[in-house]
């Protein structure tokens, strides 16, 4: 019960499809192969049935012994591993074109994600990304291996029985000629309306199926207010609604395809009974009629699967309207500088007159002068909205400025080639990512060709997290899954800071989590970035008491502005912003 | 897992199936019953087709008188029959799946009540439930895509076979060997010989969504800690190995197709060549050649839809069996017999009170002793793991323990059923879930019969009230949309107006202020203070500002109380 999506819009549609029939043109070879053979196997399904004419007239009407026919019986069965041969190999075509296709645009689309970035990605859902971009783009195949060839056979075969039926037979030619387009005309006009009707029927089964789902999802809820029973019920009592309402449309649909069916059932039997009785006359011979009778149904066999096929169809442009929106996802510009950073010890880093806005969109950050001196801490506070990950996403260079620039030493950003600053920027992000695998490929993302070992149990001590690591069964050995499954979001926060310890670049920027963990972990992991900060320059988006207070200097930015600036004491000493907010914070008992 | 395992004997899932279907089987019939019509409709249209014009030929030729009334009526007659057929077969075979549809699911939410939470905490969250969801999805549709095909092919099968017997054993013969050929050894083999190449697919899909999934989210830690051009080659190679597993099953497929087309063809010659036989000997006349001839190439269609019914049967009986290992837990709770009145007063008290969980070797809570009078409030702090929430856990009846006794207000807990418990008991945990409907529907899941009155009182002391005004459509914003427009910390409050709304005397609180910031904590704070006064409570939390509204806390360590302290402690932890 595979549900549609619900394509409102006909010009939408439109260029979907487009879209999709431009993406074809790449596997033009062995989608038209494809439909050669197919084609191929329709003239020898011709040929088949013109031989079994000619045996069944012998025999059956020549009464002549099955000598006489022996030719005919050999050549059916040339024809029929002939036709067993072509139809694999139009199978192997269709599927070589649609997984070309598939993999290329996959490709694509995984270079454009790419070329996107992280200023991209952070504000994505990357499991709808994922499922979009994999089993999205598995949805398209039905689009090359079915539709596109199918509807191209769909004329090709009926207008080929055609041709021959005529010569053979014109009135029933006529018949076959006639009730034809009056298939895909009926389709599309009794189709459209029940479509869209089944469309929302089927959206009203699936509405009902979240329900469901909710019930179970929420059951602990429910039992914890005795509604479990009552929701049973209902359960049963929605899906018999449901039941009734959705019988009451199908009787209406399916008479639709009932119409279809007829048409084509009813043709082959006016062809039978108009083949009959003009043989009865005399009118003609009776190979020609057998002959037309066996074509008839093949006559009609793709007509009546252009049903299928539309659903394919409409299966697959839902499925690419956002692999689309992806593509055509511009983006950013990303600092093309070529020098290469020499850094010997932490260095010191300038915002000078930093403006910056999203294309189209008010400015995040107004003019923003900041000095990080070399190997000191700056803690960066403000409420949300702020501009505080905007700041962090320019001095990692995943944004680009757009005025004003950011100075390390002396030297623009924008000018460092992004590959050389990101290898001396370690980034701590409040959520941080475990890949699938080991511990030890977490913490060292990308291996030092030298004294790794060391490094990498250094690193893990410093972080305060090797205690934990040699517990786990199988050390840093152990797999973790890309959600962190099996790890506390204390030990993910400290694997994270093991990573840094590792790359031991002289520039961190730190996102500080602002939801709290129990303070084990909290303890554990303040004292870790303590050490982190120690001869490095570190930038804290900060929400914790602790780390503001131990930090060089405070700043505080509201509506892309700083707006106040100092130590700790200086700050309190003011009695502005700061020292307000300290006091909301101490009293939360943060 | 394993314990319960031993108790229940494994019941058979297609019994089990058939057991569930059988309030239907009156309409699942009449839908294979239809299915075979359709064929056999088909077959005859053919046949008789196939017959009429040679006869009438023959009549042309000879001049002998025929009646073609009846045959050429019996042509129309059986494309009406089809198409009609057809038709009522698609509503009977859909009504039948509704039906099951409705039993099913209410047989499942039913069967799954008594286990949650604790049967199912073994399985995740989200993968339970796309686990469940696909499961069930194949349960639903197994009677159009197995029962309907397998026995219309069975039926009509032997209906058909019977009808050539009268004609002739040897061509009856024939047909019925094409037939098994292409109806059950062909699929069966295609089977055998895609499931390593199916699984493979799965795998790789998987594993490629995987990657993707985790390049998205980690994609600033790969360009700052890792080597992206790296990441990208293993991604792309990734990308065309997922190829390589679809081309065998393509060739299996292709392959396959091929030779239930030729295995037909060959079989429908077969039987014309006896039929020539037949004819030179005198058995048979022309018209009757032929219409055997038009009735061999018909009668494929009646096992056309077995491949498919034969891959899903393996995925539906897997289906039925994860679904029925599921609901066969025993309940972790076993209900009393003849359960005691609630009780009138709520003191609790845990005395030496133990839990392992089953196939843990830790205890989870070891000689858990406290007392906790009317009206106290209790914070319990400790790691994560410490045995807190198995304590709630407890309470609420989702677990019983191993030993020990728990007892509210002097009544042993294992005399009251869990409904009682539960009734007494309002819970604000980290996790509120809404269901999505609306806000109101929501918050009168904890009283149904509530007033306008005290909704509206449960909301304001939550400090929600004028959040939810604020919404557009108010108490009847439905939840996928108010979730777009609530904070983690407006959420929080609708989940404390639910259970000021309950307004019961024991109020567990379970980490009920983690993940907020600062302001939404001290506003949560707030309305958590309404909802203890005057009410015995348990609390978990490492917050010192929640902390300081405990008479009595309690320290836990690797499931046992390690320290007990009064609230003047508290103040400054």
């Amino acid at each position: 019960m595979a549900n549609p999506a619900a394509l409102q819009d006909k010009e939408q549609t439109r260029q979907l499809d487009r879209w999709l029939r431009s993406q074809a043109k790449t596997v033009k070879r062995p989608l038209n192969t494809a439909v050669m053979l197919g084609s191929v196997n329709g003239f020898l399904l011709i040929a088949q049935c013109w031989m079994l004419a000619q045996v069944l007239n012998a025999t059956a009407i020549g009464h002549q012994p099955i000598t006489t026919v022996w030719g005919y019986l050999a050549g059916m069965i040339g024809l029929f591993l002939l036709r067993a041969g072509v139809n694999y190999g139009s199978q192997r075509f269709t599927f070589e074109a649609g997984a070309r296709l598939r993999t290329e645009l996959r490709a694509r689309l995984f270079d454009h994600i790419h070329a996107l970035g992280p200023a991209w990605s952070r504000n994505q859902r990357s499991g709808a990304r994922a499922t979009e971009v994999v089993d999205g783009v598995e949805a398209l195949d039905k689009y090359f291996s079915l539709y596109l060839p199918q509807m191209q056979l769909a004329i090709i075969i009926p207008a080929a029985i055609l041709i021959f039926v005529f010569p053979f037979d014109w009135i029933s030619g006529l018949v076959l000629a006639i009730t034809a387009p009056l298939l895909p005309v009926f389709m599309i006009i009794i189709g459209n309306q029940t479509e869209k009707l089944n469309r929302a029927q089927w959206r009203s089964l699936s509405r009902m199926g979240a329900h469901f789902f909710d019930m179970i999802e929420g059951l602990t809820t429910l039992k914890l207010f005795n509604a479990a029973q009552r929701e049973a019920r209902f359960i049963g009592q929605i899906a018999e609604d449901y039941r009734l309402q959705t019988m009451k449309v199908l009787r209406v649909a399916f008479l639709s395809s009932m119409v279809l069916e007829f048409l084509a059932a009813i043709s082959i039997a006016m062809v039978a009974v108009y083949v009959g009785f003009r043989l009865m006359y005399g009118d003609i011979h009776y190979l020609n009629g057998i002959f037309v009778l066996l074509l008839a149904p093949e006559f009609y066999l793709p007509l009546r699967s252009m049903g299928t096929q539309f659903h394919a169809r409409m299966d697959a442009l839902g499925a690419v309207e956002p692999i689309i929106e992806l593509l055509n996802t511009e983006p950013s510009t990303q600092p093309t500088g070529a020098i290469a950073l020499q850094l010997e010890h932490a260095p010191q880093i300038t915002f000078s007159r930093l403006d910056f806005a999203y294309p189209n969109r008010e400015a995040v950050i107004r003019g923003l002068n900041l000095d990080l001196p070399a190997g000191t801490h700056t803690a960066l506070i403000g409420a949300s909205g702020a501009g505080k990950s905007t700041v962090g996403q320019l001095l990692l260079g995943f944004l680009t400025p757009t005025d004003g620039e950011i100075l390390i030493n002396d030297t623009p950003l924008t000018k460092i080639s992004p590959r050389s600053w990101h290898k001396r920027v370690a980034w701590l992000p409040q959520n941080p990512t475990l890949f699938h695998g080991t511990i030890e490929d977490n913490i060292a993302l990308n291996r030092r060709s030298n004294g790794h070992v060391d490094a990498l149990h250094q690193a893990a001590q410093n972080a305060h997290a090797l205690d934990f690591i040699n517990r786990l069964p199988n050390g840093f050995q152990t797999i973790v899954g890309d959600r962190g499954q099996g790890l506390s979001g204390g030990e993910i926060q400290r694997i994270a800071l093991a990573r840094a310890f590792y790359k031991d670049a002289p520039v961190v920027l730190l996102d500080e989590p602002s939801a709290s963990l129990d303070p084990e972990s909290e303890r554990l992991i303040t004292d870790a970035i303590a050490r982190l900060s120690s001869g490095r320059t570190m930038l804290t988006i900060a929400h914790r008491l602790t780390t503001i207070e131990r930090s060089d200097q405070i700043v505080v930015l509201d509506g892309g502005k700083i707006i106040e600036q100092g130590t700790h004491e200086a700050l309190l000493h003011a009695n502005g912003a700061y020292a307000e907010r300290y006091r909301q914070y101490r009293s939360a008992g943060l | 897992m394993s314990r319960k395992q031993i108790h229940t004997p494994k019941q058979n899932e297609l019994r089990w199936l058939y057991e569930i279907s059988r309030p239907y089987l009156g309409w699942m019939l009449a839908g294979v019953l239809l299915a075979t019509t359709v064929i056999l409709a088909n077959v005859a249209l053919l046949s008789v087709s196939g017959w009429f014009i040679t006869a009438m030929a023959i009549s042309g030729l000879t001049g002998a008188v025929i009646n073609y009334f009846t045959p050429a009526a019996a042509i129309r007659g059986l494309a009406i029959l089809r198409t009609v057929g057809r038709y009522l077969e698609r509503l009977i075979t859909h009504e039948a799946t509704f039906r099951l549809l409705a039993g099913l699911r209410q047989w499942f939410f039913e069967r799954l009540e008594p286990l949650a939470p604790a049967r199912l905490q073994y399985y995740q969250g989200g993968d339970l439930l796309s686990r469940i969801r696909a499961d069930i999805d194949s349960l639903e549709n197994a009677y159009l895509r197995i029962v309907t095909p397998t026995l219309a092919a069975l039926l009509s099968t032997v209906l058909m076979i019977l009808f050539l017997l009268w004609w002739s054993p040897a061509i009856a013969l024939t047909n019925l060997i094409g037939l098994m050929i292409v109806g059950l050894i062909l699929p069966w083999l295609a089977l055998h010989l895609g499931m390593n190449s199916g699984k493979q697919i799965v795998e790789a899909r998987a594993a490629l969504r995987q990657r993707t999934s985790e390049t998205v989210r980690g994609l600033a830690e790969i360009t700052l800690y890792g080597d992206p051009q790296q990441r990208m080659d293993t991604i792309h190679a990734e990308n065309s190995a997922l190829v390589v597993p679809q081309r065998q099953q393509n060739r299996i497929d292709a392959g396959s197709t091929a030779l239930t087309g030729l295995f037909s063809q060959l079989t429908w010659l077969g039987m014309i060549v006896i039929a020539i036989g037949l004819v030179q000997s005198g058995m048979l006349d022309g018209p009757e050649l032929v219409m055997l001839a038009f009735f061999g190439m018909a009668s494929f269609e009646a096992v056309a839809a077995l491949p498919i019914a034969f891959r899903a049967l393996g995925e539906t009986r897997s289906a039925a069996r994860r679904i029925l290992d599921l609901v066969d837990a025993e309940p972790a709770v076993i209900e009393p017999i003849n359960p005691a009145a609630a009780p009138q007063h709520f003191d609790i008290r845990f005395d030496k009170v133990c839990l392992t969980y089953p196939g843990n070797k830790q205890p989870a809570l070891s000689d858990v002793t406290f007392r906790l009078a009317q009206g106290q409030k209790l914070a319990i702090r400790g790691a994560s793991g410490s045995g807190k929430t198995s304590l709630t856990q407890l309470l609420l009846k989702f677990w019983a323990p191993d030993s020990g006794q728990i007892t509210i207000g002097d009544t042993n807990l294992n005399d009251l059923s869990g409904d009682t418990v539960r009734a007494l008991c309002a819970v604000v945990s980290q996790q509120v879930h809404l269901f999505n409907t609306t806000l109101a529907a929501n918050l009168y899941l904890a009283k149904p019969d509530a007033t306008e009155e005290e909704l509206l009182n449960a909301c304001r002391a939550a400090a929600i009230l004028d959040d939810i005004l604020a919404l557009p459509d108010g108490f009847e914003t439905e939840v996928g949309e108010a979730a777009a427009r609530l904070s983690g910390g407006q959420i929080r409050r609708i989940g404390i107006a639910r259970a000021l709304l309950k307004d019961a005397p024991i109020v567990i609180l379970d980490e009920p202020t983690e993940g907020l910031d600062a302001a939404t904590e001290r506003e949560v704070t707030h309305a958590l203070e309404r909802l203890l006064s005057g009410r015995t409570a348990l609390i978990i939390t490492h917050r010192p500002h929640l902390l300081t509204l405990a008479d009595q806390i309690i320290l836990m360590d690797a499931g046992h109380v390690t320290g007990t302290r009064l609230n003047t402690d508290a103040i400054n932890i």
